[in-house]
């Protein structure tokens, strides 16, 4: 047509072009009319903080989600993917957090997995072979693709996946915080495979909390915030980290903190030296009838904390709760005191299958027992108690925990923590997926909680979150304590922000 | 952090080592113990010779079955998935192939006959397992009770098998396929479970559906994803353990000249424990046809073997506890691979 | 009316229904009584008072090694070497007691009391049982490969004892008593009035106890239990505990009755009671199905063999109709509860 608009010409020499693109949750819109463009060749870094609407943009990159509205090209093509393999034929490749290699073939088999030239079912010599092997050598030469995956490590096994990627003529990879579970050489290694890439016709999408990743790596960033796309600069345009956290933060944080009262300087719970896989010696206490938080980005250790002082994982370090040593499960946690609310609240924390008054007593489920037989009548009342407590919007205590909204199966959760009689408290991205109103009160109870004396931990990736309602918070990068910040005096968010996302901090 | 340019240590190569290699060094021990032992007691064997040809030839003729399952089995097994019906589908077959014999029909087409039942019977575990999406175990245990009981059905009342008598009469080649030697003293039936293994090997080897059966029980998601249609390779995987399940059934009833509606009683269990001690992960994607074939060498030779050093009525015991090493040892090396 | 009105009042009605649990139970009970009429009209004089009590106390053996299969399967894990063990649990029995001045190898045991004898029995088979926990809990392997090795190794043993046949001779005068003692001046003998009481334990004690409660969790979501505090692998090892000796006893029951330790006794025992398990409704998955449910699966298994031999089709059919009728169950239970689900 000759009404070839400037946009469309200038579109096909775009890897990759953004239009309006919106996605609505229910109540939420986690991607508001979001348009920029990738151009081609170039690694194009995504930045924002948590629930800026970078993961959502992903999903509807890789055919995990579709938009609610707006439209996505390459090189000036319409691309609507309905699934990851639809995306993938259409020449988009994503490395996920989840490695899909297969452990038990050997590199080369993986490389070629599905794309096979084969006769009457045989396998057939054929150039695949050939051009995979190159494309690998070119981009990582020290892999032997004849090595089984098994024998590889994490990093390797991520750049076979892009190899892969690549040799099945991907021209755009996507890659979600490829970084998390590599060492830094293995950082840099992955680093000189995205470079290599980069200059054999590939785009990357490089999705990291890490800034410094972002400087290194990065030609172009498209900055993110509340599902609104900031801006799309070079990053050589781009004044040093500060400029991109003030775009990353651009307003300042609202949060109702009021300071609480002095809280005796009673430490009930003492951690020293807490190491694992992910936890590089972390040391802090807390005192009884504190709140604290822990601030930091995904993968960098909070959950890992809190599944270690519960005995749900194992690591090395001191564990004294109330003079009592470390729990070796969840068990003796929780006989200790300890209570902890799960990250995933619907695989971990509820029995979705059950009753809500089935679920809350399981913390505790012998208080609720005289010689072993179960006292259902006492279940009913306790179950009708927590839910006029907390306020969960029933109108049955036997509705099973599946049909209730996300808030509600919250208080259920927490409920099950009360009941068994937590001195401590450990929350776990306590209001992930809970509605405005629900997590007002569930702060609510917290502080309540609180003030009656518990000692109370929130691991959190929402800064909002801690902020509101935390009295001290530590904040965490790369399974390290890296700072510790007083809540209540001026709060200097874009030194947090630096902080965690690696910008080093006052270590303690 | 690892680094892939340093080399192995010492410990670690044997370890290697022993992993590639123990099911032959097991089979070369079982071999030497059973050679040295005092076999005298038991007429089967001559005077103190387990290795003499007579001897060797029995014991290949009655492992033809197993045999000629292990391969299969072993891909199946690779795949992630089960299947506890092989011994009633090769009681069926060699009901089937009996009663066909017996009748009047010659041996070629009996023999395709039956191997259609076995296609049959192994589609019907694929449809169960795949597009109604029973649980394996469960749905192969429901066509074991299935199989098993059709095959008793095809037996008259009062009769324990298909055999002659009654005015019928069994026909003079049936025996020929499970005993007769044709090369090297060894029958057909010998000759078809090495050829069925070749087959296997080959197909594990040089053919999509072995690198895909090793996906589909390695990484069902990254399988999925690379466009490999792993419901088509797991019911492939189901109708060729049903094929090789009629072979060993045909053996079975042409070694034992008759159709025996229990005869392949067990064989489930016989085929995981080889499967098992040759390596082949029960969480699936790893495992060789071949090692199988190896671990069912062993188990035969123990089990035939043992007759001459205790009684008849050890074999149960043994096979029971060497299933629950297997399992136990199987499940040791996984381990120290996936922590290393 | 608003949205939410109706919304709201649609929950309400839901949360008066009976639970799936409850709803397929009732299924199962609602089947077993239609096949019992149904067999009634087909069959002639099927349709009598003594035809519904031996459908039970024909079945006492398989119902009992039920309670302990079903429990297990609630928790996620199966148990297929309980037919093994009554072999084995017999058979130790009788030689235990056994005396030892016998004329030849079989007939001369250990020459304990009979009640000594039923005891170490009773060790032996939660022996069994033992290995059974350490290979599932601490090996982790797979329960179906497991408990097919104890399988094997419980008769294995049981035949090594009896050579491969039976003992039924040189045993003290009383070592019959239990198995044939009649009770309450009716023909109805032990080991049925027992089998009775255990089903009200076993509902007792998967009802109203936490005992109960710790299956059903452990089996639903082991994650979430284990992150509630439920010692999952304790709980594991006191089921596969129980189920054993529950299996021995019905072993050394079968062995009082009959005199005899037969290596053969209990063959497919495990079989049944995994069937009679599907039939009631339990999930293979874990977390759902009840004692009352596998019950009444037994029930249907035994209406449907015995009127099949009523019917004149030869004892061949039994694998046949098993096959068909678990099929039946599955395939009506998944399709029930979507329905439903959807609904």
């Amino acid at each position: 047509m000759i009404v070839q608009t400037a946009f469309a010409a200038n579109a096909q020499e775009k890897a990759l072009s953004i239009r309006d693109l919106t996605k609505d949750y229910p109540g939420v819109r986690a991607v508001d009319a979001v348009s920029f463009d990738i151009d081609r060749n170039t690694v194009h870094c995504l930045v924002g903080e948590n629930g800026a609407g970078k993961s959502t943009i992903v999903k509807m990159l890789t055919g995990a989600l579709a938009p609610t509205s707006g439209s996505m090209a390459i090189l000036g093509r319409t691309y609507e993917p309905d699934s990851t393999q639809d995306a993938r034929e259409s020449g988009v490749g994503t490395l996920f957090q989840e490695l899909h290699v297969v452990d038990q073939l050997t590199v080369l088999e993986n490389l070629t997995l599905g794309m096979e030239a084969s006769r009457f079912g045989f396998l057939v010599k054929s150039d695949l072979e050939g051009r995979v092997v190159k494309t690998l050598a070119a981009i990582e030469p020290t892999i032997d693709p004849k090595a089984r995956v098994s024998s590889l490590s994490v990093a390797q096994k991520q750049i076979v996946e892009i190899a892969r990627a690549a040799s099945s003529g991907a021209s755009i990879i996507i890659m979600d915080e490829p970084t998390a579970a590599l060492s830094e050489r293995e950082v840099e290694r992955l680093f000189g495979v995205i470079r290599r890439l980069r200059d054999s016709d590939v785009t990357v999408i490089y999705i990291s909390h890490k800034l410094d990743e972002i400087f290194e790596l990065g030609d172009n960033v498209t900055v993110m915030r509340d599902g609104k796309h900031i801006a799309t600069k070079p990053l050589a345009d781009v004044n040093g980290r500060p400029e991109l956290i003030e775009m990353m933060v651009g307003r300042a944080i609202t949060h109702d903190y009021e300071p609480r009262g002095d809280i005796a300087d009673n430490p009930v719970l003492t951690v020293k030296g807490l190491t694992n896989h992910l936890l590089k010696d972390v040391s802090f206490h807390v005192k009884g009838g504190e709140i604290v938080g822990f601030y930091g980005l995904v993968g960098a250790g909070k959950t890992e904390v809190a599944r270690a002082i519960y005995g749900a994982d194992k690591a090395d370090g001191q564990i004294d709760f109330k003079g009592r040593k470390r729990a070796a499960s969840p068990k003796e946690a929780i006989a200790a005191g300890i209570a902890l609310v799960p990250e995933e609240r619907r695989t971990q924390g509820l029995f979705t299958e059950l009753a809500i008054r089935r679920n809350i007593p399981i913390m505790n489920i012998r208080k609720l027992a005289s010689f072993g037989v179960f006292q259902d009548e006492r279940e009913k009342e306790v179950a009708r108690e927590y839910v006029g407590k907390l306020g969960i919007a029933t109108n049955s205590i036997e509705k099973y925990a599946e049909k209730l909204s996300g808030g509600n199966q919250q208080k259920v959760v927490l409920s099950k923590c009360l009941f068994a009689d937590a001195d401590m408290l450990l929350l776990d991205e306590p209001t992930r997926g809970v509605d405005v109103g629900a997590k007002s009160e569930i702060y609510d109870l917290i502080r309540d909680l609180a003030n009656n004396g518990r000692a109370i931990c929130i691991f959190s990736s929402e800064l909002e979150e801690v902020l509101g309602i935390c009295d001290r918070v530590f904040l965490m990068y790369d399974g390290r304590i890296q700072a510790e910040i007083k809540n209540g005096t001026e709060v200097d968010i874009p030194h947090i922000l630096n902080v965690v996302t690696g910008g080093g901090g006052e270590n303690k | 952090m690892t680094d892939l340019t340093q080399s192995p240590q010492f410990g670690d190569r044997l370890k290697r080592f022993l992993k590639d290699y123990y099911i032959y060094l097991v089979l070369i021990l079982v071999v030497v113990v059973l050679s040295t032992a005092n076999l005298d007691k038991f007429p089967l064997f001559e005077r103190g010779n387990f290795l003499s040809e007579r001897n060797i030839i029995n014991i290949l003729r009655v492992s033809a079955p197993i045999l000629t399952l292990a391969g299969a089995f072993t891909l199946l097994m690779i795949s992630g998935y089960i299947d506890l019906s092989v011994g009633s589908a090769m009681s069926l077959s060699a009901v089937v192939y009996a009663l066909l014999a017996i009748n009047g029909v010659p041996f070629v087409p009996a023999f395709l006959a039956t191997v259609l039942v076995g296609v049959l019977l192994g589609a019907i575990n694929g449809f169960l397992v795949i597009r109604l999406k029973i649980t394996p175990v469960i749905a192969t245990l429901i066509t074991l009770s299935l199989y098993k009981g059709i095959a008793l059905l095809l037996v008259e009342d009062g009769v324990s098998a298909i055999k002659s008598g009654g005015g019928l009469k069994m026909p003079g080649w049936f025996n020929d396929y499970g005993r007769d030697g044709v090369f090297f003293g060894l029958p057909w039936a010998f000759w078809v479970a090495i050829l069925v293994t070749i087959a296997m090997i080959v197909a594990q080897d040089r053919m999509k559906l072995g690198k895909y059966a090793a996906a589909t029980g390695g990484n069902p998601m990254a399988a999925k994803l690379s466009g490999i249609d792993t419901a088509r390779t797991v019911i492939i995987l189901y109708v060729l353990v049903g094929i090789c399940a009629a072979l060993a059934g045909i053996a079975r009833s042409s070694f034992m000249s008759l159709g025996d509606p229990l005869s392949g009683d067990g064989m489930e269990l016989t085929a995981i424990l080889v499967v098992l001690l040759g390596g082949t992960a029960f969480s699936g994607g790893e495992g060789r046809v071949l090692k199988s074939f190896i671990g069912a060498l062993i188990i035969m030779s123990l089990t035939v073997g043992m007759l001459t050093l205790v009684p008849a009525y050890f074999q149960t015991l043994v096979v029971g506890t060497a299933l629950l090493l297997a399992a136990a040892s199987n499940h040791l090396v996984s381990r120290k691979d996936s922590e290393s | 009316m608003t949205d939410q009105a109706v919304a709201g009042r649609r929950l309400a009605k839901q949360d008066n229904r009976l639970s799936d649990e409850m709803f397929i139970t009732s299924l199962v009970a609602g089947a077993a009584v239609a096949l019992f009429l149904l067999a009634s009209i087909l069959v002639p004089n099927f349709f009598q008072f003594q035809n519904v009590v031996n459908l039970v106390t024909n079945n006492w053996a398989v119902i009992s090694l039920g309670v302990g299969v079903t429990f297990l399967l609630v928790s996620g894990n199966f148990d297929l070497s309980v037919g093994g063990i009554v072999a084995l649990s017999g058979v130790l029995a009788v030689w235990f007691a056994q005396a030892t001045d016998g004329a030849n190898a079989l007939s001369s045991g250990w020459g304990m009391p009979t009640w000594l004898a039923m005891v170490c029995a009773l060790i032996g088979a939660m022996s069994i049982g033992a290995v059974n926990a350490a290979f599932v809990v601490a090996l982790r392997v797979p329960s179906i490969i497991v408990t097919l090795g104890t399988m094997m190794l419980a008769r294995g043993i049981a035949q090594v004892v009896t050579q491969g046949s039976q003992r039924n001779t040189n045993l003290p005068a009383d070592f019959g008593t239990l198995g044939n003692m009649t009770m309450f001046g009716t023909s109805i003998k032990l080991p049925v009035v027992l089998m009775a009481t255990l089903i009200f334990v076993a509902v007792f004690v998967e009802r109203k106890t936490v005992f109960g409660r710790l299956t059903y969790l452990i089996g639903a979501n082991p994650v979430a239990s284990r992150l509630s505090g439920v010692d999952n692998a304790r709980h594991v090892v006191k089921l596969y505990l129980f189920s054993a000796v529950m299996a021995g006893v019905v072993g050394i029951l079968l062995a009082s009755e009959f005199k005899s330790g037969f290596s053969n006794r209990g063959t497919l025992m495990e079989f049944d009671a995994l069937v009679i398990s599907l039939l009631g409704g339990v999930a293979i998955a874990g977390g759902f199905g009840s004692v009352i449910g596998m019950f009444f699966g037994a029930i249907i298994l035994a209406t449907v063999t015995s009127a099949a031999t009523g019917l004149v089709l030869s004892p061949d059919w039994q694998f046949t109709l098993k096959a068909i009728a678990v099929f039946i169950a599955i395939m009506a239970q998944t399709w029930a509860l979507a329905r439903r689900h959807a609904g």
